[in-house]
């Protein structure tokens, strides 16, 4: 039987799609950064990670990070015990009050940042997230999407990628 | 920009004409700005261009920004782009530019053989259906490889395409400035006579 053109080329698909298959979370990491995108945000570069150190009795771990943009400095502090999930606190440099978001792939957490820009996320759970420092109440992230950014846009950092720690 | 066929007209089934709506409606209301509409394009779109990066040579972490960066190249084109035909074209063009910059940046390793059918596993496991796909798969896999490359580049990206019907042009606009590059209608052909050759009694 001689194939025609559209089977034809679904085998050379399913051949392909064996031989060499696109990894399976390309799409999903495509769809985040568009969502992100469209907070017409600044991303914060990552500039320092501070040694792990070994809670009281060896199960738990903290690390601070520090991230700098052009308008805040985001500091955070990752702790992480036996459980499922980790605990960040994090700062905000200058001080603020605003609205800071942790964004993974298909969920979100909320919390307000105080006056002294301090802010805690109790239970994240572990896997990839971004930090998110949204603009002051009332100035919206620009959504005409055109770059011109307004005196105060949200900001994101880069992936963190929040692990089990190996608790023997 | 007109769509013309070429006598590669595939038959037209209902749902096709249907398929072929909802990705004009997408692209329309991805231009306006609808995130749902936009990530349906991603959905579409995104294995062909895995296929057009990974053709190029480029490593798969390589290959995996070249794709994220011709979608975020997308953003700041789309409205200059009204049809899913325009889209396929613009993407694939997008994204083999974006791949032959990374390679000639050149601090990234030697480019790895495009040639990927060459490592393909034998399945050798159990079920008599695996071993038949198997069978299937290593006929098609010999008579692909004694297809000329650009041959070989247009049908595993054309394969990928979520609409036949856009191939034709898309393709052509993606291949080298100045060369009539093949079509995909001789490339099948030369594939199916291959197929006739090595297969022996199919």
């Amino acid at each position: 039987m001689i194939p025609d053109d559209a089977s034809l080329l679904a085998t050379v698909r399913e051949l392909f799609a064996v031989a060499d298959p696109m990894p399976a979370d390309l799409t999903e990491r495509i769809r985040f950064m568009f969502a992100l995108r469209q907070l017409n945000a600044e991303v914060a570069r990552l500039v320092r990670v501070d040694e792990v150190r070994q809670g009281a009795r060896g199960t738990e771990e903290s690390r601070t990070i520090t991230f700098d943009s052009d308008s805040l400095t985001i500091m955070i502090r990752i702790d992480s015990g036996a459980g499922e999930s980790v605990r960040v606190d994090g700062w905000l440099a200058p001080p603020q009050s605003r609205r800071v978001e942790m964004r993974m792939t298909d969920a979100s957490l909320d919390v307000m940042a105080d006056g002294s820009g301090r802010f805690v996320f109790h239970d994240v759970p572990r896997g990839t997230t971004r930090v998110i420092v949204h603009p002051p109440d009332g100035s919206p992230a620009d959504a005409t999407g055109d770059g011109k950014s307004g005196p105060a846009v949200a900001v994101i950092t880069p992936a963190l990628i929040l692990l089990s720690i190996a608790v023997s | 920009m007109t769509m013309t066929d070429e006598g590669v007209l595939p038959v037209a089934e209902p749902s096709e004409d249907q398929h072929r709506a909802r990705m004009a409606r997408m692209v329309n209301e991805a231009r306006s700005g609808h995130a749902e509409a936009f990530n349906g394009l991603v959905t579409e779109f995104t294995p062909m261009l895995w296929q057009v990066a990974r053709a190029t040579g480029l490593g798969r972490a390589d290959a995996e920004d070249v794709v994220q960066t011709a979608w975020l190249n997308l953003l700041s084109h789309l409205d200059t782009i009204h049809t899913p035909a325009a889209l396929t074209a613009w993407l694939v063009t997008t994204t083999k530019r974006e791949a032959w910059r990374v390679r000639k940046a050149g601090h990234r390793q030697t480019p790895e053989d495009p040639e990927v059918l060459i490592l393909i596993p034998d399945h050798a496991d159990g079920s008599e259906e695996r071993v038949i796909l198997a069978d299937e798969h290593q006929q098609l896999r010999k008579a692909f490889l004694t297809l000329e490359p650009r041959c070989r580049e247009l049908l595993r990206i054309v394969a990928f395409v979520p609409r036949p019907d856009y191939s034709e042009m898309a393709i052509r606009l993606g291949m080298a400035r100045g060369s009539v590059g093949p079509t995909r209608g001789r490339c099948l052909e030369k594939l199916r006579a291959a197929l006739g050759e090595g297969g022996g009694e199919k």
